[in-house]
């Protein structure tokens, strides 16, 4: 029973006024337990008691409850029927026990898993319910489209009383659940408002911080990977050359170090000419700069690692060109300008350059002798001596100088040669101190070279023109190819060198095979192969060096100079395919050598004597020709040693390896033996001849194929045709020549050495002589061998060298009268006689091209219409078309034509015009319309009139300026006058504030003082004025325009001085209120009053009566003269009647405007 | 086949001056000789005038193409270049990007290119500058805009 009971509230009604808790309480109490009694009176308002009532908290049992209704609902007590009835409990009670229960719920959902369970539970409903499910147990409640359960609203339209049911399933809702760290929020003012810059280069560039690229050391880490492939190809070779185990390595570096150029070089094949000169120049200066720091650092750097880096590194320095690039190649990605030109290619041509540095290397590895120490001493001071040669050779002066320290080098180099060949690092540091002398007399040179062109010699006209056009990028150019072909011309100079000494010093037994070997290039005698290659490169390399500097000093061989930096531009691109194999490499050396040997080629083609005569010039030739000249010589003599079988293969060899070197060297040698004696030269003019056939019949096979093709890629690129030309030229002369030069060579002997000096002074005067005819020749073969087969060579130099020869001077002759604007022609005429350049052939040329000319009756569009016809008909006589059968109309068939040409042609350019336009929309820009009609026919030239001066009708396209120039003169003055009077204006503002202020407190002085001070005041006013406008009034003069300083005077008649004056205080006038004294005191005082209506009108109660109010202003006494202007205004409307009308008007108006105010504040309130 | 109208011409030249700018003119106004763009089957050619003549005489439903394609029109009427186009916007391109050789063939492939497979890019490019894509080796790959967007992260 107990159990069951539980505390209910009952609602007792029915009580009489008079029942108390205790009755109450005492009447419950049968049933169960009050606990509390309230009992509630309603009373109406005037305090009578109407109902009375009771709420009671009583612990009871079901049964007792019941019990209790039954028993006591609807008796009678104390003067009411009760009423009992069961109520809700008391929202207190209520709320106790809901808070007591949320806290219980609390404790179980954070201890008791069965709560969670079933908030879980609530949770998956409104997660998983789907949209539109009704809550059970709740009527119109849904879950809504985010899982919220939302009351279906049912809601009623105001106008269409139509009632609308809102189904929140069914429409988004745009209620948001805020976080509950809503009241945490940081306010405004402590949030972040800069991030906290961390170092690492995202946030700094977050910030706008951008810092500079500067980072070589990862420059020079990506180099080296660059590097890394070549590397090893490099030092792989070298231990085999240290050790000197025999062939097996060498051979191996050889192959290698030809295919890694192709493989290199393929790629810049199609480029333009322009980027690979600039590659190449890259390459070049990078590779010297490199050197030059080898040098001075002496042998040390011995891998050719190494040398990339310096390479890379100075690539770096140098080109300022590619900054931009560079730096950006320190980051992963590099940024490029606009107008940017892959370097891709320059990577691949360094390479290429460094593996030719490698091969030569090679090559002088094989001759790696013992003595390293003993030659690093001599190199040393060789650097010593071309540093200071160097620094002497621009000036002309030291020239000599130079020439004996040169020549103390090439013997020091034999020497060396003679203790045996030098070790690998010696021979590297040689080379590379050459290429670095020669690259530092080189670029002096071609600036020289200009000089000497232009100063000393009438001969190279046309080539000055050349490089002198093509100015700086030209000498650049040159100055790069130069450095091409000295790499490979050191290489030759240092074999030379070597085999000189050999000669000298070695046993003949010795020198037989070594020259043997030499001589015989081939590839069947690997070492003997690489020997010659040496002999090559070094050569060439003394050569060149010995060029350069000669250029330097300048105006000896001035042709030399000129031509050189064409031909080598081919030696620089032959260089770089040459070595592709190191046969063809010797072979294009040659080549591209023979453009050199084309001089002495037409020399000695030419009648002896002149061949003598142009010979001396290059016969100033260096010591090194002359070491050429032995080495040619060792050439001979090999083959006398070698059975006949292999003179030949030698000659051919010898060619290639002489001719390169020795080709200018050769004929300057036949010079110097000619004029020793002139035995030697015919001998060797003969000799030569034949070893030059066999030569050219070997290489028309191997090599002149390849070197012809080589130059024909390169000359289309090459940016001079005459370059290209001559390069061609050179691959025939080189045949040619290369006899001789080996014959020459051969009679060479050590003398000539000693006469050199002498005769290089005497030769340069011939030189320039002859310089000329010898360029012109020059252009003739090379227009003679423009389209020459290399098939077609040897047949011609076997058949009949002699009469080619004689051609090619004739052709010669031809072409000096046409000079060097005639290259187009012969080329035509070279095309022409590649079948063969007879008279005859010329005839029958001729005959053909009649043939071909279009007859004159066949002329013109009629024309072709009557051979359709014609044609049509076939050849028979009896129907032969006339023009009679030609129909009359057919020009008008043509205009009709062209009608609907140009209709067409009219579509498409209001097509293109749209198309324009739209251009024009979507750019943004003001494109000009360059397609416009106009300019298209200017592009066709249509409807341009040429203006002809002497035709009369053109008169009316003269300008006839004079008439008007000499008004534009006036008008000029005027409007300078006008210009420098301008500022005037602003002087005059600029102080007015001053002058004002003054006299603004000098106004309040009576007005009859202020007569007295006027004069006073202008004056200093005046002097102020003329002060200030002494800068000015000069340059204008006294004619200052009246125009100007118009205002409100009239009289101009006053002087300059109170003109300006007048300026002066009549812009006050202006700026300063009204109370500005000047007014009255100038002239008239209607002017005033126009003046004064505007500065009046905002104040027109002070003004209008000054005399009512008795305040004194501050500027202005009572009764102030100054005031009285406003009267002249008012006085119109009459004063006095304007005085009471304002006056009841501004009444009005200040009670309209209380009204106002009281209206609008009332109209504020309420809201 | 169609001279566009005025709205596709316009449409297409904003497309196309995304990667050349102003060189679009240059396109348009060739002085080597007359050259338009052309619609066929929602295709745009950029004919020369000369071929345009002789593909008249090529009815319509029988003329699959005509001249360089450069791109088509989508149904929605935007744009779309091909990579026929490349001729013609690579020598012109105004931004290029240059991508390293490993990340070549992956973009190729049609995958993005990351920061470190790019190689050199032109300074000043701004975002969703439409660029051309060049190999290392200096051929232009692809014509890319819009979404190229330098990612720095």
């Amino acid at each position: 029973m107990k159990a069951n009971k539980e505390i209910k509230r009952l609602f007792v009604g029915g009580l009489g006024q008079s029942i108390s808790e205790a009755d109450l309480q005492n009447q419950f109490s049968r049933f169960g337990e009050v606990s509390d009694v309230e009992i509630i009176t309603r009373k109406d308002d005037k305090g009578n008691p109407q109902k009375v009532f009771a709420y009671i908290n009583i612990k009871v049992a079901e049964a007792d409850l019941k019990k209790c209704m039954s028993v006591l609902n609807k008796t009678k007590w104390k003067g009411g029927t009760l009423q009992i009835q069961l109520a809700k409990e008391s929202f207190l009670h209520r709320l106790a026990q809901e808070r007591e229960e949320a806290k219980a719920k609390k404790e179980k959902s954070t201890t008791g898993s069965t709560s969670l369970l079933e908030k879980m539970g609530v949770v998956d409903f409104h997660v998983k319910a789907v949209p539109g499910t009704e809550v059970p147990g709740h009527k119109n409640w849904v879950v809504s489209k985010f899982g919220r359960v939302l009351p279906v609203l049912h809601l009623k339209n105001q106008q269409k009383r139509k009632i609308i049911k809102y189904d929140p399933s069914k429409y988004c809702h745009n209620l948001k659940k805020v976080g509950e760290d809503f009241t945490n929020a940081i306010p405004i003012s402590n949030l972040t408002w800069e991030l906290e810059g961390g170092n690492d280069p995202m946030s700094k560039k977050r910030r706008g911080e951008f810092s500079d690229f500067h980072s070589p050391p990862k420059k020079t880490a990506k180099v080296q990977k660059n590097e890394g492939p070549t590397a090893p190809l490099a030092t792989r070779p070298k231990p085999s050359g240290v050790t000197e185990s025999p062939h097996l390595p060498k051979q191996r570096a050889a192959q290698k170090t030809p295919r890694d150029p192709i493989a290199l070089k393929l790629p810049r094949v199609p480029d333009s000419r322009s980027p690979k000169l600039k590659n190449v120049f890259f390459q070049t200066s990078s590779l010297e700069t490199a050197k030059n720091r080898n040098s001075m650092s002496d042998d040390d750097i011995d891998s050719e690692d190494e040398l990339r880096l310096m390479i890379a590194r100075e690539e770096n320095l140098e080109k300022t060109a590619w900054s931009s690039v560079n730096e950006s190649e320190n980051d992963p990605f590099e940024v490029v300008r606009d107008d940017f030109k892959s370097d891709f290619h320059r990577f691949h041509t360094a390479r290429g350059v460094g593996i030719k540095n490698k091969v030569s290397c090679l090559d002088s590895e094989d001759n790696v002798g013992n003595d390293c120490d003993s030659d690093s001493g001599d190199t040393d001071e060789i650097i010593a001596m071309k540093k200071n040669a160097n620094e002497v050779r621009n000036s002309i002066d030291l020239s000599q100088m130079e020439k004996s320290v040169h020549k103390e080098t090439s013997l020091k180099n034999r020497k060396i040669c003679d203790l045996s060949e030098n070790c690998v690092k010696v021979q590297k540091g040689k080379n590379e101190v050459e290429i670095a002398v020669s690259h530092r007399v080189k670029s002096p040179s071609c600036k020289s070279l200009a000089d000497s062109r232009s100063s000393g010699d009438a001969d190279s006209v046309s080539e000055s023109i050349q490089s002198e056009g093509d100015t700086e990028y030209n000498t650049m150019m040159k100055n790069c190819l130069r450095v091409n072909l000295t790499l490979a011309d050191l290489e030759q100079l240092a074999g030379s060198n070597q085999e000189a000494p050999k000669e000298d010093t070695e046993s003949s037994g010795q020198e037989a095979p070594a020259k043997c070997d030499k001589a015989s290039n081939s590839h069947r005698t690997p070492g003997g192969h690489r020997k010659g290659r040496q002999c090559i490169h070094p050569e060439e390399i003394v050569a060149s060096l010995l060029e350069g500097k000669e250029d330097t000093h300048g105006k000896q061989k001035p042709k030399e100079n000129n031509l050189k930096p064409k031909f080598q531009a081919f030696k620089g691109v032959g260089c770089l395919y040459g070595k592709e194999s190191v046969k063809q490499s010797s072979k294009e050396d040659v080549a591209y050598n023979n453009v050199n040997n084309d001089h002495n080629s037409l020399k000695l083609e030419d009648p002896r004597s002149m061949s003598m005569e142009k010979c001396s010039p290059f016969a100033n030739g260096s010591s090194s020709e002359l070491t050429h000249f032995q080495h040619g010589k060792k050439a001979n003599n090999s083959k006398q040693i070698q059975p006949r079988k292999r003179q030949s293969t030698f000659e051919s060899q010898g060619h290639r390896v002489v001719s390169p070197s020795s080709s200018e060297e050769g004929s300057r040698n036949s010079s110097l033996l000619l004029q020793k004696g002139k035995k030697s030269l015919s001998l060797a003019a003969k000799t030569p001849r034949r070893s030059s056939d066999e030569g050219c019949c070997h290489r028309t096979g191997k090599s002149g194929e390849d070197s012809e093709k080589r130059p024909d890629l390169s000359i289309p690129k090459a940016p001079e045709k005459s370059a290209g030309v001559s390069s061609r030229r050179d691959t025939r002369g080189s045949k040619t020549d290369f006899p001789l030069s080996v014959t020459s060579s051969s009679d060479v002997s050590a003398k000539d050495k000693h006469a050199e000096d002498n005769q290089k002074r005497l030769a340069a005067l011939e030189a320039r002589q002859k310089a000329k005819e010898v360029q012109k020749k020059l252009v003739h073969n090379a227009l003679a061998n423009l389209d020459g087969h290399p098939e077609d060579k040897p047949t011609h130099i076997i058949f009949g060298s002699n009469s080619e020869s004689e051609a090619e001077e004739t052709s010669t002759q031809e072409h000096s009268h046409a000079g060097e604007e005639a290259v187009k022609e012969s080329m035509g005429r070279a095309s022409g006689k590649l079948f063969d350049s007879s008279d005859d052939e010329e005839s029958v040329s001729e005959d053909d091209s009649n043939r071909f000319r279009i007859k004159p009756q066949f002329e013109g569009k009629a024309g072709q219409k009557l051979m359709d016809l014609q044609s049509h008909f076939g050849t028979d006589d009896r129907f032969r078309m006339d023009s009679r059968f030609l129909e009359s109309d057919s020009e008008e068939e043509q205009e009709e034509i062209n009608e609907k040409k140009t209709a067409e042609e009219e579509e498409l350019a209001a097509e293109k015009q749209k198309a324009l336009n739209v251009v024009q929309s979507v750019l943004h820009d003001n494109l000009i319309s360059s397609t416009s009609k106009g300019s298209v026919a200017a592009k066709k030239f249509k409807d341009i009139i040429r203006y002809d001066p002497t035709r009369h009708d053109h008169a009316s396209y003269e300008r006839k300026g004079d008439d008007k120039s000499k008004e534009s003169k006036a008008k000029r003055k005027k409007k300078r006058e006008e210009a420098e009077k301008l500022p005037e204006v602003s002087k005059e503002m600029y102080y007015n504030i001053a002058t004002d202020l003054k006299q603004i407190f000098q106004t309040t002085k009576d007005a009859s003082e202020k007569k007295d001070n006027r004069p006073w005041n202008e004056d200093s006013d005046g002097e102020k004025a003329e002060e200030f406008q002494d800068p000015a009034a000069p340059m204008t003069g006294d004619e200052q325009p009246s125009g100007f300083t118009f205002s409100f005077f009239d009289s101009d008649a006053k002087d300059v001085k109170e003109e300006t004056y007048r300026v002066e205080t009549v812009k006050p006038g202006k700026i300063a209120w009204q109370g500005d004294p000047r007014f009255q005191d100038s002239s008239s005082e209607e002017e005033d009053d126009t003046e004064e209506t505007d500065d009046k009108k905002p104040s027109p109660e002070e003004v209008s009566s000054p005399e009512k109010q008795t305040t004194r202003f501050f500027f202005f006494s009572k009764n102030d003269e100054r005031l009285h202007g406003s009267d002249l205004f008012w006085r119109g409307v009459g004063s006095n009647v304007s005085r009471s009308s304002w006056e009841a008007r501004t009444n009005n108006l200040r009670m309209d405007c209380r009204k106002k105010h009281k209206d609008a504040k009332r109209r504020v309130k309420p809201k | 086949m169609r001279p566009l109208t005025e709205e596709e011409t316009r449409v297409m030249f904003e497309k196309i001056a995304k990667y050349i700018g102003e060189n679009l003119q240059l396109l348009v106004d060739r002085p080597d000789g007359t050259y338009c763009f052309r619609l066929h089957n929602d295709r745009v050619y950029y004919v020369s005038e000369k071929i345009l003549k002789l593909a008249a005489n090529i009815s319509g439903d029988k003329l699959v193409s005509l001249g360089t394609c450069f791109g088509k029109f989508t149904k929605t009427h935007k744009f779309r270049l091909h990579i026929t186009a490349l001729d013609y916007l690579a020598p012109y391109a105004k931004y290029k990007v240059w991508i390293k050789p490993g990340a070549e063939q992956s973009f190729l492939y049609g995958n993005h290119v990351l920061k470190s497979g790019l190689g050199r890019i032109t300074e000043n490019t701004s975002q969703y500058q439409g660029v051309v894509v060049y190999s290392m080796a200096d051929i232009p790959l692809h014509p890319k805009g819009g979404k190229v967007s330098l990612n720095t992260h």
